[in-house]
C-alpha cells in the first residue's frame, strides 16, 4: 500500500527540524560564542579552543598592575652638542608619565628598542627641538623605552627628567657606554 | 549540505559577524554623533542606512518575510507594514525617552526571525493547526524592531536641539538602507526561484534562518545575563 506523498513537510518533521535548529544554535552559543563574548564557559570549550581570552576587557582606560609604580628623577648637564640617552625597561602595555625641562634648547627623540630587534634599530615616537616636554607613554611592545637628548644651545644646559611608571630598570647611555641605574620605588 | 550543517554554518557566520561589528553604532561614529548639537540631516541619514545595511537581524527578518512572496505588490505591502511598525516605535521611543533594555529587545528581534522562519516552514498550520495573520505579525514585529532602533539612536543623541529632524533623518536613512539591501536580496531570490534548487532547498534554508534567529536571540539573552553592566 502506498500513501500519497503529503504536500510539504509533515508536522513531525517541522518539529524535529525546529528543535534541531534550536539545538544547533544552543551548541554554537555554549561552545564558542558565550565563552568568547562573555567569558561564560560551562563546557570548557572556550578554554580548549583558546577563544576565552577574547572576552577579556582590553579597554585602554584601565590597566591594572601587580607591582607598585616606581619614580625616578635625574639631572644631566650637557655641554653644547653633547648628548645622552636615558631609557626604561617597560613591558608591553606598561605606562609611565614624564616631564622634563632644560635650561637650553634640546634636540630630543622619544623612541624604543623592541626586544630582539637588530642592534641600533629603534622606533621613534616624537622627535623635535624644545626645552621641555611632558606626557604619558604606553609601551607598544616589550623593550627599552626612553629619550635621546642633545644640547643644541651654545652654552651648557641642565636637563631635569622626572618620571613615574611601571618600569623595572633605567639605563643611561653616555660616552659610548651603557650604565644601569637603580630607580627608586615608592617605599611602603 | 544537510540542514543541520547549513544551520550551524548560518549561526556561526552570523554570530561571528555580530561579534565583529557588534550591532551598536561603531565607536568613531558614536563619538562624532555625540558631539552633534543641532539638526544634522546627512550624518543621521547615513547612520540610519548604515545601521540597516549592516543590521543582519533586521535584514534576516525581511528575508524571511519576502521568502515566499512572489508578487511585487505583496513585497511592497509587507515591507510597508514593517516600515510603519518600526517607524512608529523609533519616533515614539526616542521622543518619549523610553528606556528599554537593548538586550531584551534584540533578543525579541532574534525571535522574530525564528517566528517567520517557522511560519515559512508552514509550522503554525501543520503543527498547531492555526494560521496567525502574517500581516499583523509583521506589523507587531516591526514595532519591536523600531524599539531596537530607538535604543540605539538614544545611545547617540545627547542634544534636544534638532532632535526631531535628526530622528526623522535617521529613519529616512533606515528606509534607504532597507530598500538597498532588500533590492539585493529580492534580486537573488527572484533569480534563485527560477532554478529547481529553490524548491529543494527552501525548507533547509528556512531551518537555517531559524537557527540564525535562535543564535541571535541566545546571544542577546547571554548578554542580558552575563555582560558586565
Amino acid at each position: 500500500m502506498t500513501a500519497a506523498a503529503p504536500e510539504g513537510p509533515s508536522s513531525a518533521r517541522i518539529v524535529a527540524t525546529s528543535a534541531g535548529a534550536a539545538a544547533v544554535a544552543a551548541g554554537v552559543l555554549f561552545a564558542v560564542v558565550l565563552p568568547a563574548e562573555f567569558g561564560f564557559d560551562p563546557l570548557g570549550t572556550g578554554k580548549a579552543l583558546g577563544v576565552l581570552g577574547l572576552s577579556r576587557d582590553v579597554t585602554s582606560t584601565l590597566a591594572r598592575q601587580e607591582d607598585r609604580f616606581l619614580t625616578d628623577e635625574i639631572r644631566f648637564t650637557l655641554s653644547p652638542f653633547e648628548s645622552v640617552e636615558y631609557k626604561y625597561r617597560l613591558e608591553e602595555g606598561d605606562s609611565m608619565v614624564y616631564d622634563w625641562m632644560a635650561t637650553g634648547e634640546m634636540l630630543y627623540e622619544l623612541h624604543s628598542e623592541p626586544d630582539g630587534a637588530e642592534p641600533g634599530y629603534a622606533e621613534s615616537f616624537d622627535r623635535a627641538r624644545s626645552d621641555r616636554g611632558a606626557g604619558t607613554y604606553v609601551a607598544p611592545f616589550p623593550g627599552i623605552h626612553g629619550w635621546f637628548f642633545e644640547n643644541r644651545g651654545e652654552t651648557d644646559a641642565t636637563l631635569t627628567l622626572r618620571t613615574a611608571g611601571f618600569y623595572s630598570t633605567a639605563f643611561e647611555f653616555r660616552d659610548g657606554g651603557r650604565f644601569e641605574r637603580p630607580v627608586r620605588g615608592r617605599a611602603p | 549540505m544537510n540542514a543541520a550543517g547549513r544551520a550551524a554554518l548560518a549561526v556561526l557566520a552570523l554570530l561571528a559577524a555580530q561579534a565583529a561589528v557588534g550591532h551598536a553604532v561603531s565607536d568613531s561614529d558614536a563619538l562624532f554623533v555625540e558631539s552633534i548639537d543641532g539638526p544634522a540631516v546627512a550624518p543621521f541619514v547615513y547612520l540610519g542606512a548604515k545601521h540597516m545595511v549592516t543590521g543582519y537581524d533586521h535584514l534576516l527578518f525581511l528575508v524571511g518575510v519576502i521568502f515566499f512572496l512572489y508578487r511585487l505588490r505583496d513585497v511592497a505591502l509587507y515591507v510597508t507594514l514593517f516600515t510603519a511598525g518600526h517607524s512608529i516605535t523609533l519616533l515614539a521611543g526616542v521622543l518619549g525617552g523610553w528606556q528599554v533594555n537593548p538586550w531584551v529587545i534584540d533578543a525579541i528581534i532574534g525571535l522574530s526571525i525564528v517566528y517567520k522562519a517557522f511560519e515559512n516552514l508552514d509550522g503554525f498550520r501543520r503543527v498547531f493547526g492555526i494560521a496567525p495573520d502574517t500581516r499583523a505579525a509583521v506589523l507587531v514585529f516591526g514595532l519591536f524592531h523600531g524599539l531596537g532602533l530607538a535604543t540605539r539612536l538614544q545611545e547617540l543623541v545627547h542634544s534636544e536641539n534638532g532632535l526631531l529632524v535628526n530622528i526623522v533623518s535617521f529613519n529616512v536613512g533606515v528606509e534607504l538602507g532597507q530598500f538597498t539591501a532588500l533590492a539585493g536580496v529580492l534580486a537573488l531570490l527572484l533569480f534563485w526561484r527560477t532554478r529547481a534548487s529553490f524548491a529543494r532547498h527552501a525548507f533547509a534554508t528556512n531551518v537555517a534562518l531559524m537557527a540564525g534567529g535562535f543564535g541571535l536571540a541566545g546571544y542577546q539573552l547571554g548578554g542580558l545575563l552575563l555582560a558586565p553592566a
